[in-house]
């Protein structure tokens, strides 16, 4: 026997967070689009989706979050620091790989000083997710070591029931038993069986992977010139990838006042280490590309102990050429050793 | 013999015999409908190459991305109608040498691949003429209508809702082949002129821009509509201003090779039906 | 008491017509409106959209770009390229829904002095009557905030 959360207590579910200071956000689309947005009921939600083309990352790093408002006047320099208001926030229908990347950057935005902006909004949050049971071809969760029902980075974790009536509950974490406490009337006990998980099979050996790329004398190969040549050098896969969270500062305005921001930045950009002499250390999209996994399989591995990648796939699968990690990784793994 | 089997021989022989340094085509992709751009440099990767009606992306971009032809040698390419487009306005504004671009011509009719006879940009000059009596897909023409009958503030809101997912990837300007200034104009910032920064307000600069950047130039390829990771309709503005140039100028971007670029030429009676 | 609306209308015009136009408007005394803010490039050929844009989102009600007459350019065909441009521009931003009422291009010679003051004077009530541009200052006032989650 477990505990469930029926779908027509849904609404109800979502009235009673709201009751106790919640904004509810899920999977919705819109304007063509889908992302995780504010919703009032369960029809708002687009819960079919395998996976949102937004990631919840945006909600958590915004792509342009302004820092500093300044102005400058005869007398003085007057400045304002800008916090975001600390909203109560529920997210329901997050994908494993999406919750797993909040775990992943956490360390990053905790490391040489606490970055409020994210933390304080974590803090505030409350991640339920729902585990898969489809993949697409794009999937790789499995190949990072994770997969459809893992609970890293998750408060609660739902599992679809096989007679798709429900879900049955699951708290991972002491933020998601509080959130659960909430809605313990809403909640029964059932020997409803869950759906299955779906088969996702590795891509590619990231063990593997870790030790060519550990090995310095591959950082020049041709390999790298090889495998990027079709690269064009955008950021999509980068802004809409749960764990990248490179950003530029940049300050708006004019003369006399003006307000300095925090904008996503990607290292496939050419201008992304252009120094201010004009020398470019990676001025060759492969040199960029070669960054790229380097920073996610090793650099970010050595530091933080874990892989900079949750496996969703929207690298690939939102590549206007059909790149993305993936495709790298493969020909790693079947490079002749 | 298929026209791919025809193209891959061709290509093959070509590379062997030095005549070009390099064969960009397709290959196939992650899923069964998906091709990628792959790049032969020798003839057994010239045998791997595919043509097929989902071969649908345009090309050019890698022609002038990282200075592939600076070294006047020969590239072999796989282009379809719109792609021809925009290898004559490349031609036109001196971006490309058109004697150094071998052409693989073929278009998608009815779902399947045709042959276009012609390996030199100047082979296809009557194509212009095919192109320019044929209308845009009736989809596109039929969503730009809808937004030309609204009111200026609901086309406004429209925008406002389609330009602000924009999270400023670039991905329209890398994909794009008329994209090709070294310093992008939202990359300046002395002074700043767009925002980068991807509120509504940056996002409708950044969009404006390039779609003015664009006007006259483009060949309606589709690939900034197809590139753009949040689905935002860049086809109904490219084609808007497109339709403008052909009203206002009886122009038509990538007809010839030899065209003059719309905005860098004028005629001394150029309409002026909105002059105070 | 509520104050009327003073319109901010930006004019980008050339050196060599317009402006001198509007300097003899000065010299002979006549009356316009003192909403106008007047931006003098060398030639209209040299005024970039960028502008028009810029003047939008720092708080311009409607923008004036003015310039030789066809024919007349000081620097020969300037006016002519500028004349292709705004026509194209003109559908741009009037498609992405940026009201065309909110700008506006016009020739004043040297010697039409009344014809920019009267100019001045039409957009000045024009404007004032279809009231400010609020839709790009809304947009602006947005980015001013902090985030709102």
């Amino acid at each position: 026997m477990t505990r469930i959360l029926l779908k027509n207590k849904l609404d109800d579910c979502i009235a009673a967070w709201q009751k106790a200071g919640y904004s509810v956000l899920a999977p919705v689309q819109r304007h063509d689009m889908s992302s995780f947005d504010e919703v009032q009921k369960g029809a708002d939600m687009a819960l079919d989706l395998i996976l949102p083309e937004r990631t919840i990352k945006d909600q958590f790093f915004p792509q342009t979050e302004p820092l500093i408002k300044y102005n400058i006047s005869k007398k003085e320099i007057a400045s304002e620091t800008m916090t975001p208001p600390e909203k109560k926030r529920v997210f329901f229908g997050v994908r494993p790989c999406d919750a797993s990347g909040l775990a992943i950057d956490d360390p990053l935005f905790g490391w040489d000083y606490k970055d409020d902006y994210w933390f304080k909004r974590r803090e505030n949050s409350v991640i339920v997710s729902i585990a898969c049971t489809e993949a697409d071809d794009f999937c790789m969760c499995t190949s990072v070591k994770l997969s459809p029902d893992s609970t890293k980075g998750s408060d609660v974790m739902l599992r679809p029931l096989a007679n798709s009536n429900g879900w049955q509950v699951e708290a991972v974490s002491d933020r998601g038993t509080a959130l659960l406490e909430s809605v313990s009337s809403l909640l029964e006990e059932s020997s409803d069986e869950a759906a299955p998980v779906p088969e996702v099979a590795p891509k590619f050996d990231v063990e593997k992977v870790m030790e060519w790329l550990g090995d310095k004398e591959n950082f020049e190969s041709q390999f790298w010139k090889d495998i990027s040549v079709r690269c064009i050098g955008c950021g999509s896969c980068t802004f809409l990838c749960p764990t990248c969270h490179c950003f530029d500062i940049q300050d708006e305005g004019d003369t006399y006042q003006g307000i300095r921001r925090k904008n996503w930045d990607s290292c496939s950009f050419a201008l992304f280490t252009m120094h201010t002499s004009g020398h470019n250390p990676r001025n060759a999209q492969s040199t960029r590309w070669r960054q790229r996994i380097m920073h996610k399989f090793n650099y970010y591995r050595d530091k933080f102990g874990v892989n900079s990648c949750s496996g969703c796939g929207r690298c690939t699968r939102q590549c206007p050429v059909d790149m993305g990690i993936t495709e790298t990784l493969q020909a790693i793994t079947n490079l002749p050793r | 013999m298929g026209i791919q089997e025809e193209y891959r021989k061709e290509a093959a022989s070509l590379l062997s015999s030095g005549e070009v340094k390099l064969v960009i085509g397709f290959g196939p992709g992650t899923t069964a409908d998906r091709r990628r751009a792959q790049f032969a440099r020798t003839a057994e990767e010239a045998e791997k190459l595919v043509l097929d009606q989902n071969c649908i992306a345009n090309l050019t971009t890698y022609l002038v991305a990282g200075g592939l032809l600076s070294d006047g040698k020969k590239v072999a390419i796989f282009l379809k109608p719109d792609a021809i487009r925009s290898l004559n306005i490349l031609i036109s504004e001196s971006q490309v040498k058109p004697e150094q671009v071998v052409i693989f011509g073929y278009a998608i009719e009815n779902g399947e691949v045709k042959e276009l006879p012609g390996r030199s940009i100047g082979d296809f000059a009557n194509l212009g003429e095919k192109l320019r009596t044929a209308t845009p897909p009736p989809s596109v023409q039929q969503e730009a209508e809808k937004l030309e009958a609204m009111s200026p503030a609901e086309r406004f809101e429209y925008w406002q809702d389609q330009f602000s997912k924009c999270i400023k990837c670039y991905a329209c300007r890398q994909a794009c082949p008329m994209c090709y200034c070294r310093r992008c104009i939202v990359d300046v910032n002395q002074p700043q002129w767009v925002s980068t920064s991807s509120h509504t307000l940056g996002n409708f600069e950044w969009n404006i821009v390039r779609a003015f950047h664009l006007a006259g130039r483009c060949a309606a390829c589709g690939a900034c509509d197809r590139a753009c990771p949040v689905n935002i309709p860049l086809r109904l503005i490219n084609y808007r201003m497109g339709k403008e140039v052909k009203e206002a100028f009886d122009y038509y971007a990538g007809e010839s090779s030899d065209q003059k670029p719309v905005l860098a030429s004028f005629n001394q009676d150029d309409p002026e039906t909105f002059i105070l | 008491m509520s104050e009327s609306f003073e319109p901010k209308i930006v004019a980008f015009v050339c050196t060599y017509c317009t402006y001198a136009g509007a300097d003899l408007a000065g010299t002979s005394r006549l009356k316009y409106a003192p909403n106008v803010r007047i931006v003098r490039l060398p030639c209209t050929g040299r005024i970039s959209p960028m502008f028009i844009l810029k003047a939008l989102q720092k708080g311009a009600d409607s923008v004036l770009v003015s310039g030789c007459h066809p024919g007349d350019c000081h620097f020969a065909a300037g006016n002519y390229h500028a004349r292709r441009r705004w026509t194209v521009f003109r559908a741009l931003l009037a498609f992405t829904g940026i009201p065309e009422e909110r700008i506006h291009f016009s020739w004043v010679s040297a010697a039409e002095g009344a014809k920019f003051a009267d100019l001045i004077n039409d957009i000045t009530e024009k404007t004032r009557k279809i009231g400010p541009f609020t839709q790009y200052q809304e947009l602006q006032k947005v980015i001013e905030t902090q985030s709102s989650y």
